[in-house]
Order: structure tokens, then sequence, then C-alpha cells
């Protein structure tokens, strides 16, 4: 009896283990495809064919990237914009979570409505524009993380597990005359690392990924640029470059890099120093925090 | 509880102490202007990521000369989305170039109109315009000149054949020479070949292939319909030079016949089964691999691929470009002449700090001085004379501009201020030297010995040779019907885009079809175009065509 | 009569000042979203208008339902909007099954390190943009050496290479497959953090009583992320109409067109792509109110079988 039981948990752990290989390799091709690209000679790229290793190697790709300016700068203030924004994110997501996982709070269901619509309404480009120009937010840091701090998804994915977290730990700390604030500091805070921890994932991916904010309100200011932007821009001007050679029908040069190949290296320039975010935080939510251990 | 506080104090100090570093301040700094030198800002339309803030050699001989500099902000995606935004807006930039995407700052009132600014402070570019000054003013109801026009170069000639039909070279090799002049010709070359080299390097021959990814479906198989039945290119609608009546170009008796040819091609299986299924880059490939005989496509859309084949050296896989027609009555227009265009180009806005400045900045790009300058740089340093009082671009120069083209643009600055009117290519200045860096020798020396070779047996030295002459065909009264602006809310803008949704879907059907299906789909096609009142909006196309004319001669 | 609404004002005020904290940790951000989110809404009057850029609002043009009926009457709209909804739901229930299996396998994946690379490598394909996840499904499935083909061929399932990407009936399973290849990783993020939060003791307890793996995933794991899952999915139903058109754009072509436009794509293309910004407000106001009905109704009946809400 106890022989047959081991068996079937081998079974089921080779089965499962086969079959996150599987999804490790399914889900590996994209990127894999995308760094050999990356690191192939652009005119050899376009006879297509590429798939996980470079056919004829180049860094030229990358270099064509580096020769920019204002990269640096740009890096700095992505980094300085991920960092604020996920960090006031985090602050505001959590505190009004806590309040509206409250069962007693007066204003729960008001506030909850009023949040959740906002992920279905919203005004259009323009009426968004001419607010952040009255707000005097355009060319300013603080429109990264001012109209972003507030994320009714967020807030309701970490209300959710407050929700799940026992009340008697709250209640016994509010009948020995502990504030509101110092409940959720003390007591919600510590217990909710696992969701605090993927949602700081997902803010700081947002923040990092976005350069169309960038575009719209801070175009102009090159103190202001961040890196996805200035990447965008290599991008867009060596696509440009033979839309220009079709406007003048000027004689084409045979250039060393294509549009595509630029792409594919922009790609692994944003997204390595994203990912090494991820193994940081991973810890919080593999591990996770049990609510036994806390309770004794 | 104080290991918190602790964070969220370090918190907001840190938010404390970097508002001064990110507010407007720095802003105010960069456009304060001392006495001489006046700093414009300015919105391009094209990404340029050679543009170096003025620093390069051009750039710092111009604000010397000028006493400007410009501070550019350039478009990332589409240009419409930001354009509408400063016009909504009312934050306009000093300069301002929309290409296309003008309509809204005309609206909005946000462009200055120029007439007096040119008449008075403008000389040079009065000069080079002379009496196609008319060509600028924006229409017929609002004859203000909105804007100095940097796209279309004046008097541009055309060395080089941009497309559409073309053929390997290896193909009319192999075939002894065949004249190639109808559509005829062309499948009958590509069938002989098809059976004799079943597969090239190992891989199966592609007769023909197409491409129909997004808008690129007008340039390979919609455009080529008109140039085939001897129309030249004004976009959707064809014009009747006679009559000036605006007709959607389908709509030719002779174009449906080119569209037959193509269901032919594809009945025979000469025609690329993907080919309205394929992604730019799989067409890219397949022609890069050489195994492609024919491509109906412009140069600049297949250039990678044809550099790729350069650069293995396969020159007998790039290809020739031929005259071709449906049958031997039409003549292909690709030469025909639209005059000059007037149109896109830069424009001074209602918040330019010193439009007069600004204009004799402008002016002074369109003088002789100034278009040697961005054309070919500094007298000593990136160009010389020699003897005979040639100009010539010394080695080291010649050598970084082929070979790093990027860190010579944005270390001369040759080629980044293209600002403002200028002649195109072909045309001599006071030294008897060409204005632009090309001119024909250069096209000979792009030229393969394999293409050379080709050339000779058709007794031609350039493709253009093979073609009929811009003087064979009358210079078209209305220049390009494509650029002709039309108002936002005229009904030709929807129209345009249902049109778009249909010819996208039934022309790729049509052709796909069997033979006996093809007229049935066509019609059907006409009759979907015919339901979105076609007829009526071509009556009102044509009212934008006459009044264009009308503007152009009164 | 007046003595109980008084007190009961009182019990209010009262209570609200007991939980004074409580408002003072969510008002000022209420605030924030009061302004940044709520405050643009007036752009919505410009779908009753003819709005044109350079007007002031008061010398804008009314027209009433005009661009409401103009949408309605137009055949081409309930194309999109059936294509739309067809490819949101495909995509909802492939969503949430597959990430929350993936999440589930993984979590039974014994090896701590094993676990963690498989994670972290399985949410790489979301940096990767669509035109690149395009191309690859494009390749995987030519006829001229696509992988696909390939091996039916040799397999001997069929004896031609199939036109995959030229079949409509094709085309919306092939973005819900494409979507599930990029987005199962990432998505699956929030239901491992999830699981995490399910007390060991449970597990421990349920071998006790001789449960195996399958019996601790149904009784435990499984009911463990079920408020989740509710939240989640009561947040996606009420984006049905709203799936971005990107993935769609990229995966089409001329021959699919009438399974691959999608609301987002006409709304650009007739709206702001043409300027007519009263128009495409129009489409967004539409699917606005659409989606906040979707909303209200799935929270309505969630709430009324399972007691889980958002509202």
């Amino acid at each position: 009896m106890k022989r047959k039981k081991i068996n079937v948990d081998r079974v089921f752990n080779t089965f499962n283990g086969l079959i996150m290989a599987i999804v490790l390799i399914v889900t590996l091709y994209p990127f894999l495809n995308v760094l050999a690209v990356s690191l192939n000679e652009s005119l050899d790229t376009v006879k297509g064919g590429i798939t996980i290793f470079p056919r004829k190697f180049t860094t030229e790709n990358y270099k064509v990237i580096f020769t920019y300016q204002n990269l640096l700068n740009a890096f700095f203030i992505s980094v300085l914009r991920t960092v604020v924004g996920t960090v006031a994110g985090l602050i505001a997501s959590s505190m009004v979570a806590y309040t509206l996982s409250r069962s007693d709070f007066q204003a729960r269901k008001f506030f909850s409505t009023f949040l959740v619509l906002t992920l279905y309404v919203s005004g259009g480009l323009i009426p968004g524009f001419l607010l952040m120009r009255d707000l005097h937010l355009i060319n300013s840091f603080w429109v990264y993380i001012l109209p972003a701090i507030v994320n009714a998804f967020y807030i309701f994915m970490i209300r959710t597990y407050m929700e799940g977290l026992p009340f008697e730990l709250q209640e016994s700390a509010f009948i020995d005359g502990a504030s509101d604030i110092t409940v959720f500091i003390k007591i919600i805070l510590p217990l909710s690392t696992p969701v605090l921890a993927t949602i700081a994932l997902f803010i700081a991916v947002g923040q990092w990924n976005s350069w169309f904010d960038t575009y719209l309100y801070n175009g102009s200011n090159d103190l202001l640029s961040t890196l996805q932007f200035e990447l965008m821009k290599i991008l867009q001007s060596t696509q440009t470059g033979s839309d220009m050679a079709r406007n003048n029908n000027v004689l084409e040069q045979m250039t060393t890099v294509t549009p595509d190949s630029i792409k594919m290296a922009i790609t692994i320039v944003t997204v390595v120093p994203i990912i090494m975010v991820y193994p940081f935080l991973q810890k919080y939510f593999v591990k996770g925090m049990t609510i036994g251990a806390v309770k004794s | 509880m104080l290991k918190n506080k602790k964070i969220v104090l370090v918190f907001g100090l840190v938010i404390f102490i970097s508002l001064p570093i990110f507010s407007n301040s720095n802003k105010e700094k960069a456009s304060e202007t001392s006495d001489k030198v006046t700093t414009f800002t300015a919105f391009f339309a094209d990404p340029n990521s050679s543009w170096n803030g003025m620093q390069d050699d051009v750039g710092k001989f111009l604000t010397e000369k000028t006493g400007v500099t410009l501070n550019v902000e350039m478009a990332v995606g589409d240009p419409a989305q930001k354009i509408n935004l400063i016009a909504a807006s009312g934050v306009y930039p000093d300069l301002i170039s929309p290409k296309g995407d003008n309509g809204a700052l005309i609206e909005s009132g946000a462009l200055i109109d120029l007439t007096d600014l040119i008449d008075k402070h403008a000389p040079n570019i009065k000069a080079v315009l002379g009496d196609q000054i008319k060509r600028l003013r924006h229409s017929y109801e609002d004859q203000s000149i909105y804007f100095i026009p940097t796209l279309d170069a004046i008097n541009q000639y055309y060395y080089k054949v941009g497309g559409p039909f073309n053929l390997q070279l290896d193909v009319v090799e192999k075939l002894g020479y065949p004249e190639i002049r109808t559509l005829e010709d062309y499948e009958a070359a590509i069938k002989a070949y098809v059976e004799k080299y079943p597969t090239i390097d190992g891989q199966k021959t592609i007769g023909l292939s197409l491409l129909a990814d997004d808008w690129r479906i007008m340039i390979s198989t919609t455009n080529p319909a008109f140039f085939a039945t001897g129309a030249p290119d004004d976009g959707e609608f064809t014009i009747d030079p006679k009559t000036f009546d605006a007709m959607l170009h389908y709509k030719r008796p002779a174009e449906r016949e080119y569209f037959r040819w193509l269901n032919h091609m594809n009945d025979i299986g000469l025609l690329d089964k993907e080919s309205f299924v394929q992604k730019y880059d799989q067409y890219l490939a397949k022609i890069a691999a050489g195994k492609v005989l024919a491509v109906i496509d412009q140069d600049w859309e297949i250039g990678q691929a044809v550099n790729s084949l350069k650069s293995e050296g396969k020159f007998n896989r790039t290809y020739g470009k031929f005259p071709v027609t449906l049958d031997e009555s039409y003549k292909i227009p690709v030469f025909q002449q639209a005059g000059f265009n007037g149109g896109w180009g830069i424009a001074i806005t209602k918040s330019c700090k010193d439009p007069v400045k600004a204009i004799k900045f402008l002016d002074y790009l369109a003088s002789e001085e100034g278009q040697i300058l961005v054309n070919w740089g500094i007298e000593g340093k990136h160009y010389n004379y020699n003897e005979k009082g040639e100009r010539i671009i010394p080695a080291d120069v010649l050598d970084m501009k082929i070979n790093d083209n990027n860190k010579f643009k944005k270390e001369t600055g040759v080629g980044n201020y293209l600002l403002s009117l200028r002649y195109g290519d072909g045309n001599k200045d006071s030294t008897g030297n060409y204005y632009t860096t090309n001119y024909p020798e250069q096209i000979l020396s792009d030229y393969s010995d394999f293409e050379k070779k080709v050339l000779k047996n058709y007794n031609a030295t350039f493709w253009k040779d093979l073609f009929p002459k811009e003087d064979e065909f009358p210079v078209k009264p209305w220049g390009a019907a494509w650029n002709i602006p039309i108002p936002n809310d005229s009904p030709i803008t929807v129209f345009q885009q249902k049109e778009q949704d249909i010819i996208r879907q039934l022309i790729p059907e049509a052709i796909m079809a069997t033979p006996a299906e093809f007229d049935g789909i066509y019609d059907k096609m006409l009759a979907q175009l015919e339901a979105i009142d076609s007829t009526k909006i071509e009556k009102e196309y044509t009212s934008y065509v006459k009044k264009r004319i009308k503007l152009w001669t009164e | 009569m007046a003595n109980v609404e008084a007190s009961k004002v009182d019990l209010f005020v009262k209570k609200m000042y007991q939980q004074r904290y409580l408002y003072l940790m969510s008002v000022p951000f209420i605030i924030l979203v009061l302004i940044f989110n709520y405050i643009p809404i007036w752009g919505w009057i410009m779908s009753f208008q003819n709005f044109k850029l350079g007007r002031t609002f008061f010398e804008q043009e009314w027209v009433g339902l005009a661009n409401f009926i103009q949408i309605l009457s137009d055949k081409q709209f309930y194309l999109v909007l059936r294509n739309t909804l067809a490819m949101s739901v495909m995509g909802l229930i492939a969503g949430f099954t597959i990430p929350i299996i993936f999440a589930v396998s993984l979590n039974e994946v014994s090896h701590t390190g094993y676990k963690k690379i498989v994670q972290t490598i399985s949410y790489l394909p979301h940096f990767v943009s669509w035109v690149v996840v395009a191309g690859i499904f494009y390749k995987l499935l030519s006829t001229d050496g696509g992988v696909v083909n390939d091996i039916l061929m040799k397999l001997g399932f069929i004896g031609e290479p199939i036109q995959f990407m030229a079949k409509g009936k094709l085309f919306w399973w092939i973005v819900t497959l494409a979507d599930i290849w990029k987005e199962m990783g990432w998505n699956s993020i929030i239901f491992i953090s999830a699981i995490t939060a399910i007390d060991p003791q449970l597990y421990d307890a349920a071998k006790v009583d001789g449960c195996g793996r399958f019996r601790q995933i149904w009784h435990i794991t499984l009911p463990g992320i079920r408020s989740v899952v509710i939240v989640l999915l009561i947040l996606s139903i009420g984006n049905l109409v709203r799936i971005g058109f990107e993935k769609q754009m990229l995966l089409s072509n001329p021959l699919v067109f009438d399974y691959s436009e999608v609301l987002d794509l006409y709304a650009l293309k007739y709206g702001l792509g043409l300027n007519r910004f009263s128009f495409g407000t129009a489409i967004g106001m539409f699917s606005s109110l659409v989606s906040v009905c979707l909303l209200f109704t799935a929270n309505g009946l969630f709430k009324h079988y399972s007691k889980e809400s958002v509202m």
C-alpha cells in the first residue's frame, strides 16, 4: 500500500517536471530568438532562418545603440522613476487596500466603486493632456509619478489578499488599544509581503517600460528623458532613414544595420535590467510568509 | 515602527531634495537667450537620430552666421497624436514641421501666414521659387502661405528607376536578353526560367511574389496597376488629363485586365501562394535567398534584401528594371513630371518669439551659400575645390561618410539641416558644380559588373535608358493629386478609409480566385465601392483638383 | 422622529471620528483619483459635438446623438463587435485556466531551484513585443519551410502544406494561442503569490489524513486562491469589449480581415486616425458604458452565488 503511493508520487513528479521542462523550452524560445538576431549581422538576418544561435556573429547592432549620447542620463531617470514610482505606488495601494479590506469601514463600498470605475472609463488623450498642462506637470518629473500612484487594479489585488488574513490577528491588537495605523504597519504589512512583492514587480515593470508619457509630456526636455524613450527614438530614426530615402528618392547607401536588428538589440537592452529585479522579489513569494509563524 | 518611520522619512527627503531638480527651472534656463543668439524651439515629425543639438560643425557655423540655434523635439510613433495635442493645448513650439498632419494646426490657427515675411525678409527663397511661389499657397479658399517646403526639392532630376517591374538579372542573362516590354514578355521570361531551373540553391524557385502587409499592399499590388496601364501616380484617384475628372483608379477597365493577369499568374502557379499572407520580413527573406525571379515593388521596399544579396556577392540575383505595361499601346509613366508640389515643410507658429529672425534663418539656408553648406559642409573641412574648380570631398571625409555614415552626420552635421527650400539633384550652382552630392557618375559606381554587362546587352548605360523619358509626357498641371490638402471634415477622409478596407480585402480575393470567379469578385468590389458613394466622392475630389489648378495658375 | 434622525447623524459622525485614521489613509488618494481619472471625463462631452481643434468649448457645434447613430448604423461595427467578443471570451477562458493550471503545477515542483528557474523563464515572453511574437508565429505556420507544416507533412497527416494564416476560421484560435504563449507566465505570477499565502499546516494536516496530491490541490490549493481568481475574473469580464488591437493587427492579413478586425482598431481607424475626435470619443464612451454594465452584472452575480465581489 505504502509503496504504491510513493510510486504514484514519483510518477506525478516526473510527469510534472517534464511538462515544466516543455514550458521552459517553449517560453524561452522567443527570447533566445531575439537574442540571436540581435547578435547576428543585419544583412544576414534579412535572409531569415535565425532560430536560437546567431549565424554570423556581430556586436554591431549594439554598437549603433551605444553611440548615442544621453543614454546614461536617461537610464538614471528611468531607474529613478522606477524606484520612486514603485515605492510611492506601494505605499498608496497598500494603505487604500487596507482601509477597503476593513468590512467595518463606512466608506468601503463607495470608495471601492469609485476606484473600480477608473479601470473602465477614461476621458481620452486630449482632456488628459490639457489637465497635465493646467496642473503644470508638463516638463516635470512628477508627471511620471503622480497620475500613476493610485491604481485600482493593484489595490483590489492587495485588498483581496488582506481580506484573506484571519481577522483575529487585528482584533486582539485593537483590544490592546492599538490604532488603525499601528495595526496596518505592525501586523498587516509584514503578513502581506507576497502580494506586495508581486505588486511591486507589476508597478516596476510598468514604470520601466513606459515611454509614451515621456513623449507626450517631456519630449522636449532631454534632462527628463527616459531610457525607453531614447531607444524608441533610435528605432524610429533607423526606420525613417529609409522613409526619407523613399520621399526624396535619394540614392540609398548600403547600410550595415536594419531596423529589425536594432529592434532586437533594443529589446535586450531594455529587458535585461528589469528581469534582474525579479530574483530579488521572487524570494518573497516563492517562499512566502507563513501565517502560523507569525501567530506564535 | 521606528524603522518604518525612518523609511518614510528618507523617502520624503528624497522627494523633497529632487523636487527642485525636476521643476520647470531647467527649461527656462535652456531657452534663455543672450543678445546675439536666439534659441527657437521646434517640433519635427521626422525623427533624426543624428541630430546633435546643433553642436556639429555645420550647426556651429550656422549659429555663428545666423544667430539662431534650435531646440528640437522629434516625433516618435505616429506624429499626428502629438501634433493634435500641440494644436489642442495651444502650447506651440516656435517652428513646426508636421509633414502631412498639418490640418489640425491650420484649423486651430496655430500657424502664421508667411506671405509678407517672405516678401520682406526672404530674398533667397523668392529667387529660388520664382513664379512657383503660387504653389506655396495653402488652398483656393485660404491662400495663406504656411509652409516653406522642405520635402520636395526644386527641379529634382531623377537618375534612378524606383520600380515597379523588377526581374532577376540571371533570368534575362540565361534567356539571352529577350525584350521585356509587356506583361506577356514578363510572364514568358518568368515561365521559361522556372521550367529551366525549378530550384535555386536547392530551394524551390518562386516566379513572382507580391506583398500585402498593411499599407504595403498599395506599393506592391495596387499602384502597379496604374503604372502598367499608363496612368501616373495620383494616389487612389486617377485624374483625367483633359477634363480633370477624378475617378478611383480601380474603375479603369484596363486595370481590371492588369488584375486579371495577376489572377492568371496565380492560376498557372507562377504567383507565390503566400503573397497575401506573408509579412514583410518573410517577403524580404525570400528575396534575400535569391529564389524570387520577379517582384513588382519599389526599390526602397526591397532595398534591405538586395543589399543582403550584394553583400554575399550574388549579383546575378539582384534585379533589373523594365518598362513593362499591359500591352504595347501603353507607356509606363514613372518619369512623368508633376512639377513642384509645394506642400509639406516647415512653419512658423503664432508663439514664435521672433518670426523675422526665423524667416531670415530659413532664407539663409535657401541661399546658394546655405545650400552648399547643408549639402556639402564647410569648405576646407568637408570639401575642397581642385584646380579645375570641381568640388571634391577629401578621401578621409569620404571614407567616414561611406563607412560610418551615422558618425559622419553627427560630427559634420551634413544632411541634418535640410530645413528649408533647396534645389534637387541635377542642378548646378554658380561655380558649375552640383548643389547636391548625388550625380550620375555615382550611380554607375553603384552598379555591379554583372549589372553593367546586362545593361550593355540592352544597349543601355542606366536602367533609366530603357524607360520613356520625362519629355514624352506632359507635365501634370495639378501636381500629385495625393498631396492636395483635404479638410478633416470632408466626407473624402472617411471614404478613403472605407475604400481601403474594401480594396485590401477584395483585390487579394479576386487574384486568388479561379479565373472563372474573377469577374464576379471584381464586380462585387466595384459594387461595394459604389455603395459607399464613390461617384459622389469622385465629384467632390474633382472640385479639389480643379481648385488646385486654378490656385496654381491664377 | 427628528431625534432619531439626529442620533443617526450623530452616530455616523461618531463612527467617522472613530475611523479617522482609515479616512486619513484613503482620502488623499481618492482625491488623486478624482483629479487624474475623473476630471478628464469631461472629454465625453465631445461625443455629442462635432469637435474641432482650435475652437473653444462653447464654440463647438452640438450634434446630439448623431455620432452614436452613425456608429450603430455601420455594418462594419457589428462585425468588429462580434470579433472582439469572440476573441475576448476565448481569451478569458484560456487566459484564466491555463495560468492557474501552470501556477498549481509549478507549486507541486519540489525542487526549489528548478521551480525558480521555470518561473523566471516563463515570464520572459511578456517582455518580447507583439511584433516579434507575431513574426515567430508567421514563420512557424508558413508554407515555405514552416516547422508545423514540415512536421505534419513528415508524419503523413497532410499531403501538402496548409496555409494556416489564410484561414479566417483559425484566426481566433491563433490569437488565443499566441496570447497564452506570451502571457501565461506573467499572468500566473499573481496566482503563485496567492498560493504562497496558504497556510502550510493545512497541507500537513491533509497528508496526515491520507490525501493524495490531486486531492490536496482540489481541497486546499484551489480554494486557497479562490478569492483572487474571482476578483480577477470580475475585473476581466468588465474588460470584455476592450481588448486592444495590437496582436490582432499584427497577426492578421488581408485574407482574414473578416475575423481579425476588432473594436479598438475600428475606433482608431475611423476616429482618432482621421482626426475625428468626436466619433472616436463616442466609441470610447460606448465601450466604457458596456464595460461598466458588464462589471456590475458580474459583480452582482458573483456576490449572489459566491459571496465574493469587488464592490
